[in-house]
């Protein structure tokens, strides 16, 4: 800054401080964030104090008790094995999903653009609709065992369908592509001359895959990492539909919370603790990859 | 998910009759899958008055939104035991009698039923009950109760309805204990049987619980007699059986909600419901038990027939009562049963 010459020396604020104008583009978003995230925010943190009355309505008081209920065993062991299947998709999403988007990330322009529909097209269709399509690929008599019977690849149809297996198929679909595009975005920018640099110096494809490919694709995959375990560890549709509803989920206990118990209290007292625990997972995440980079 | 579709169709459906210069308005909050849209279209044409149908999926969910003072409900679908609690809080309006001359054709049966023992406020929509569907076919010994059902050799063959009060319902009946007294003594009985049921359970779905039966996926299931009569006419290897020990018959039913601000034109079309080849209708399309006696009359000899919708008389069967808090007893017993597997 000292090289700088006189003439440019300007009054230091107005280059600092946003101007009216800054904020006049701001606006909306922010608004959007007050109306849509904060107040309800506060909403849910003032009921999760409150109490449920008869009817299920909410009466203003204060206590603890929705907390204490929260770390009840049987409401941590569902946390628990949310997370496990969160962390399960997550993982299977990556090793998946990488291959895909390095592929893709390698092509030639028009062949990535292709490719890159290809992994968007699912988009136009439902959720829901794609859900039951799973229905009726994984079902008893379904398509799936009727291939493997007639190929003889079995003998009886295999029980797919409502088991933690299906669930954690359903979950990889859903989520797979928004593993794919944020690894895509990195791995596109990733620098050819630095591969070609690590084989230069010896290093063979693995070496050169995990020593520099990998760590230049980390941003895509801890974005994507985000994308998909924060959405999976809250989905009630797919294991209401493709797991039977038969183990419940963290999101199945609040959405149950809200309608058949109508226990909204309790149900605000596990979001907030919910949202506790990623704001605090991502604290931390943010810190020690801040001291990594130091 | 269900609920989401008819939401879409019913947006649309209310989009298209936005076009039409109505003379009043209606505001419908039913059942998902349950009002058809012949009877909502057949209306509007014979009164000009509007429909909008909104829906929801339990009678929860129906009181938690009145509750949360969403929506200025004309009509409303509750069943016997959510009526009961909101005539209590004085949630819903008297009705006026002078403008429903179509009660006539009801079943005196189902008048003077405990949620509502003067008739003041209510209207019996469909009835039915939870019973069991048997897949002939494959299960060769004969099932009469819960405990038939809920046998180690059926394991992964059940679907049975996702709702906690139900399953709480079925053991304390299988256990002989009365059905409306929820508290902690019967709950601690009840506890070990449901606990080795759900172990047995291959799907809990109350949305469409006739799917997982259609599918092969299962053999048995406890189900809304409304499904059973579906799969019925489907097949006729799909019988219904109602449980030995008891079953529980719901009553659905329409009614008015205290603060709606068109009380006229829901009186219009509770009348237009209750008239015989109205209600002909619906149960064409939702086979439960039709409490319209006329309608019963216009209805053929095989829908009559089926045992889903018309179950022969004699069987023990009882509404449910509203057990106020002891909801969330209930929702914590089954949660923490159904996560301990």
């Amino acid at each position: 800054m000292s090289a700088v010459p006189a003439a440019t020396e300007l009054a230091p604020t107005d280059s600092r401080r946003p101007g009216w104008r800054a904020w006049a583009l701001l606006a909306p978003m922010v608004l959007w964030l007050l109306a849509f995230v904060v107040v309800p925010t506060a909403i849910l943190l003032v009921y999760s104090f409150c109490e449920r009355d008869e009817v299920g309505g909410v009466i203003f008081t204060f206590t603890w008790e929705n907390y204490h209920r929260v770390f009840d065993p049987v409401y941590l062991r569902i946390f628990v094995r949310s997370v496990y299947y969160a962390g399960l998709t997550t993982v299977i999403c990556v090793v998946l999903g990488y291959p895909v988007a390095y592929y893709i990330a390698r092509a030639s322009v028009e062949r990535r653009n292709q490719l890159l529909l290809l992994v968007m097209v699912p988009f136009w269709t439902s959720f829901l609709i794609r859900t039951y399509a799973w229905i009726t690929i994984l079902k008893q008599d379904g398509l799936l065992n009727g291939l493997l019977l007639s190929m003889n690849f079995i003998t009886e149809p295999l029980g797919l369908l409502y088991t933690p297996t299906a669930v954690v198929i359903g979950l990889v679909y859903a989520y797979l592509p928004f593993m794919i595009l944020p690894i895509y975005g990195s791995a596109e920018k990733l620098d050819n001359s630095l591969i070609e640099a690590a084989h230069d110096l010896g290093a063979g494809p693995v070496r050169a895959f995990s020593s520099v490919i990998v760590p230049l694709t980390m941003p895509g995959i801890a974005a994507g990492t985000l994308l998909v375990f924060v959405p999976a560890i809250g989905m009630f549709a797919i294991t209401d539909l493709m797991g039977g509803a038969k183990v419940p989920m963290i999101g199945n206990v609040i959405q149950n919370q809200f309608l058949q118990a109508r226990d909204w209290p309790f149900g605000a007292a596990l979001g907030v603790i919910f949202m506790l625990m990623f704001a605090l997972t991502y604290v931390i995440l943010q810190s020690r990859g801040a001291r990594h980079a130091t | 998910m269900k609920a989401i579709k008819t939401l879409i169709l019913t947006l649309v459906a209310s989009f298209a009759a936005t076009a039409l210069h109505a003379a009043g308005e209606l505001n419908l909050f039913g059942w998902s899958e349950y009002v058809p849209q012949d009877v909502l279209e057949g209306f509007t044409k014979e009164t000009g008055i509007k429909v909008n149908f909104e829906t929801y999926a339990s009678n929860e969910e129906l009181l938690s939104k009145l509750v949360a003072g969403g929506g200025n409900y004309d009509l409303i679908q509750p069943s016997e035991y959510a009526a009961e609690l909101m005539i209590r809080r004085k949630m819903l309006a008297p009705l006026d009698k002078a403008k429903l001359p179509n009660l006539k054709n009801l079943d005196p049966e189902l008048k003077g039923q405990v949620h509502d023992p003067e008739d003041n406020f209510t209207v019996p929509y469909m009835s039915g009950t939870v019973g069991i569907v048997v897949n002939t076919e494959v299960v060769k010994t004969p099932i009469k109760g819960y405990k038939d059902v809920f046998q180690a050799k059926f394991k992964d063959r059940l679907v049975v309805l996702n709702d906690n009060r139900e399953l709480v319902t079925w053991a304390l009946y299988s256990l002989g204990l009365p059905i409306n007294e929820i508290n902690p003594a019967a709950l601690a009985k009840a506890r070990p049987v449901v606990a080795e049921w759900v172990k047995l359970v291959k799907v809990f779905d109350s949305d469409s619980p006739k799917t997982a039966l259609l599918n092969g996926d299962v053999d048995l299931g406890i189900v809304w007699s409304g499904e059973a009569a579906i799969l019925w006419n489907e097949n006729k290897k799909f019988q219904y059986v109602l449980p030995a020990e008891g079953a529980h018959r719901f009553i659905d039913i329409l009614a008015i909600p205290a603060n709606a601000p068109h009380k006229a034109e829901a009186h219009a079309f509770i009348n237009y419901i209750l008239r015989p080849e109205v209600s002909k209708i619906v149960s064409e399309n939702f086979p439960y038990t039709n409490p319209n006696l006329g309608a019963r009359q216009l209805l053929t000899a095989e829908q009559l027939a089926n045992p889903a919708s018309y179950p022969p008389a004699g069987a023990k069967l009882q509404t449910f009562r509203d057990i106020g808090k002891a909801a969330a007893d209930i929702d914590k017993l089954v949660t923490d049963l159904k996560s301990a597997q």
